[in-house]
Order: structure tokens, then sequence, then C-alpha cells
């Protein structure tokens, strides 16, 4: 399901959901934000990461340790 | 003492030193430039005289000792709380000691101005702000580029030789190259940052030095980093040139001028080219906005999100409400994928010394429409911006915009990304293209600037 097809009914929904009001330019703002994003988020989480090694906190100032 | 205001930053720290410049002149024509062209270039949004000639008063004999510097709206002063562009931040904000400003201090700088940024930091463009737009020097009705886009345009416009400001997602990068600077993005932690007020929670933003030319930022950014960034002369520069869209979605006048400038790398250094592919690319962009959006969200509240400034733009309000909705396996994925893109950069960096690309693929867009033509078909600057500009904040690693060519009339940028600490080597690479080229373009100056006054 791609962003425009669902966005309509999410995007109401979601913000009622959390009792967030948007008028009608930021739920325009909003609309295009989401079919920009929805579809890479969509393709984000279909990316299989259970092999990536798990880091805590990791140390952002040099290379990640060698394996 | 006009020819002063034209000085490198360092030139002006020797001519000072030398005693061949007296840094009060130096100090009162620096403020009455800024009156002159800044209000068609709207890139101070203050100045505050009494306290930079206090500063200058009490100034050590620093490495910049007296020289001018303009501050992003980003950092608090011990007179002034940032406003980070916006009629409203989400963070608390307070006069104070950031480390910039006492790394400056230090140094013996004075801070002559704030500079102007995006509303909230948001944006690549630098079009909306609560001061209104900053301009960018080359031709007026463009973006100067954000969200560091009053720094860019205050020393593009030749108010100051040096300005400090930040990087959260490729902030420094993307006005450095649409207002023909040099911009460096240093590796995460390095440089100055508390007093940031994401300071404790960010892991993308860090401090940086926008000037002419690579000189001046290893000198600037010496001061932020509070070590001597020494200068080196890379020999056999192995070069990674990135792939897929960075290389093959860009406006024909960027591509030209970045690959002339990567063989000029090449060839000053005696080094080889080599393309590589970065395969979590896309994932990796996503990845850092999801994450960089995020980390501001703690203390916010449906209701604070409701009871928002209404002078904040509504694109601001409104990206702000739709960070609420992204999904938070989205962002633990996020996470993941910034372990994935740091080991498979550990890798490359094993082959190779620096990878390029151009910074931005296209020049500065109008103001009124930032959006830019691809070949793709056309984008907003944001949407074409992140691809390039991201990876070096979700990884840590340090990154480098250089001026390497002109195209429309506009400047053309070559970023430049190195392993985990190699910052100086980012310079030196830099200075090598300065060197093949003949400073041409870190000496180009934006034909508006002969206009006297500058006509908005």
């Amino acid at each position: 399901m791609d962003a425009p097809e669902h966005s309509d009914d999410f995007i109401p929904a979601a913000l009622a959901a959390y009792g967030i009001e948007a008028d009608e330019i930021e739920l325009a703002v909003i609309r295009a934000a989401h079919q920009t994003l929805w579809p890479p988020v969509l393709e984000l989480l279909d990316l299989d990461t259970s092999a990536v090694p798990l880091e805590r906190d990791p140390d952002l100032s040099q290379a990640p340790p060698s394996r | 003492m006009s020819d002063s205001l034209d000085l490198t930053l360092r030139g002006q720290a020797a001519a000072i030193a030398a005693g061949e410049l007296d840094p009060v002149e130096l100090l009162e024509a620096t403020l009455a430039r800024i009156g002159e062209r800044n209000p068609a270039l709207n890139a101070v949004v203050e100045t505050f005289p009494e306290r930079s000639r206090e500063m200058l008063a009490a100034a050590p004999r620093g490495p910049l000792y007296g020289v001018p510097i303009v501050i992003k709206d980003e950092w608090p002063l011990p007179w002034r709380a940032q406003r980070f562009g916006a009629a409203e931040m989400l963070a608390p904000a307070e006069p104070g000691e950031s480390a910039p400003y006492k790394a400056l201090r230090d140094a013996g700088a004075v801070i002559v101005g704030v500079g102007n940024m995006h509303e909230l930091g948001a944006s690549s463009t630098g079009n909306i702000s609560v001061y209104g737009a900053a301009h960018n020097p080359w031709k007026l009705d463009r973006c100067p580029g954000g969200s560091s886009s009053g720094p860019a345009s205050a020393v593009a416009g030749r108010l100051v030789a040096g300005a400090v400001g930040a990087d959260g997602v490729g902030s420094i990068r993307y006005p450095a190259a649409y207002c023909g600077l040099t911009g460096l993005k240093p590796t995460f932690g390095r440089s100055a940052m508390a007093g940031h007020h994401m300071a404790e929670i960010s892991t993308t933003i860090v401090s940086g030095a926008l000037c002419a030319d690579a000189g001046d930022c290893r000198a600037l950014d010496s001061v932020l980093f509070g070590e001597e960034l020494a200068a080196g002369e890379p020999r056999r520069l192995r070069i990674g040139v990135l792939g897929g869209e960075l290389r093959e979605d860009v406006a024909p006048g960027v591509r030209e001028a970045c690959e002339a400038a990567i063989e000029d790398l090449r060839r000053e250094t005696g080094g080889e080219v080599q393309e590589v592919e970065f395969p979590e690319l896309a994932a990796a962009t996503l990845a850092t906005v999801l994450i960089a959006n995020s980390e501001s969200l703690g203390g916010i509240t449906p209701k604070r999100l409701n009871d928002l400034d209404p002078e904040l733009s509504p694109l601001g309000r409104g990206l702000l409400k739709y960070r609420v909705l992204v999904p938070a396996i989205a962002t633990i994925k996020a996470g993941r994928v910034r372990t994935m893109a740091r080991r498979t950069l550990a890798q490359l960096f094993e082959e190779f010394d620096v990878l390029a690309s151009p910074t931005v693929p296209a020049v500065a867009p109008p103001l009124e429409a930032p959006v830019v033509e691809l070949p793709s078909g056309h984008l907003t600057a944001d949407e074409a911006n992140v691809r390039a500009g991201a990876l070096a904040n979700l990884t840590g690693i340090p990154a480098v915009s250089v001026p390497v060519g002109s195209s429309e009339g506009l400047p053309v940028g070559l970023q430049l990304q190195a392993a985990w600490g190699r910052d100086e080597l980012l310079l030196d690479a830099a200075e090598a293209i300065e060197r093949a080229n003949g400073r041409r373009w870190v000496e180009a100056t934006p034909p508006a600037l002969d206009a006297e006054p500058l006509e908005a």
C-alpha cells in the first residue's frame, strides 16, 4: 500500500489518536511529507536487519570495532 | 580598510598579530560593512556593537585575536539565547557560555553578529526563518543553503571572513556548496558542542566552520576542536567516487565541475580514482532523517504541538506534527542501518582515503520555489540534497564541501568524506584542489558585491 492510497485515512486517524490538532495547511504539509517519506519507510521496514550486529550506544567518533 | 575586510581569516589574524592592522578599526569597519550589505543579504540577524567592543577589549592574544566572526543562531551567547531561526523552539533556551563561544573568546576572536538560519534547522535551503530568509550573495533571489544560511551568506558576502555553523544533516556543507565556500563537518564529537540545546541528545549535530578556503577552515576549526589541525600534503590519494544516483542524477554543470575537480585532486596528489558503490545509501539517508527528527521529540507532548506558536511557519508546524506519526520500529531499524553503514564505511576506508561526490546535485534554487531539475526530473532541493549529505551525520565521519566550479553563474561544491578522525586529511585534500585550480574558486567573488550598496 503506498502513501497516496491510505494517507487520507491514516493521517487524520493517527493525529486524532494522539489528540493532535492540525489545520488545513498543516494537514496538506503532513500529507506531502507522508507521500515522500512513507514509501521509503516501508522499504526500510522490509529490510532484513536480523544479521546486523547489535550495538549499544555506538561511539560515533570512531570506526566501529572490528567483528 | 575595505581591503582588510576582504582578507582571508588567517590574513586578518596575521595582519593584526604583525601590528599591520588595528583590530579596533577592523571591528568598526566590519560593523559598518554589515550595516551596508546586510539589508540585502539578511545574513546577520543581530549585532551587538558594545558587546563586540567589550569582547575585543578583553580578548587574549590568541590565534584569532581581533578577528570578527559570525556565529549561527543555534548557539547561546552570554547576552543572548539562541532562537534556532524560529518563533518557538522545542527545547528551553537561555543565554549562556556555549562551548563555541568560549572557544572563540579564548582564541581572541570577536563575535560581531548572529547568523540567520533555516527555521528549526529543518531544511537544506534556508528559505524559511523567523527573521526572513537570508539571501545568496551570488544571486540574491537564490537560496543560500541551510540550515547555516546566515553564516554562509555572511562569509560569501564578505561581511566577515569566518563563521561558525552547525551540521546535523548537511547543514554546513549545503550552504557552503550553494555559496561557494569551504565548510567542514567535523568527525562527531571532535568540535565544541556544549551549550547547544541538543548537545546531550543529538547523535548527528556538530559545530564547524564556514570560510572562503580550507586554510581558514583549518584555523577556525582548530579553535573549535581545541587542538591544532596540522597541515599535510596528501600523496597517492586513493579517491573513491560514489556512484549510483550520487553520480548519475546530477545536473550536467555540477557533474562536469565535480569530475574536473576529482581529476585535479588525482593529478595533484599522484593518486588514483575508482568508482565505488554504497549499497545501503538510500536506507542510510532515510535512517539519518528518522534519527535526527526523532531525537528532538523527547520533550514533546500532543498539547505542546497543539499550542505551537502561530508565528512558526505552517511548514514547520506540519512537519513537527508529522514526526510524531513515524512508527518507532522505523527509528529502531534506522539504528540497525546506522550500524550497517558504519561497517560498510570502515571497510571502504581500508581501500580509499576519501569518498567524493557532488555536495549537492544542483546549484542553488530560487528562494521562492526551492526545486531542482535533475536528469530524473524535478525534486525538492531537500529531497535531492539529503542523498549526499546525510551519510556523514549518520555514521560520524567527517566531510568537507569544497568550491570547485560554477554553473548558471552559481557555485558548485564537491564533497569529500574520510574516515573517523581524518578531518585534517579532508582539509589537506581541499588545499590540494585549491592548488590544482590556482585557487580560482575560493577567490571568486560574487558579482553582486561590486554593486554598493547591494540591492535586494
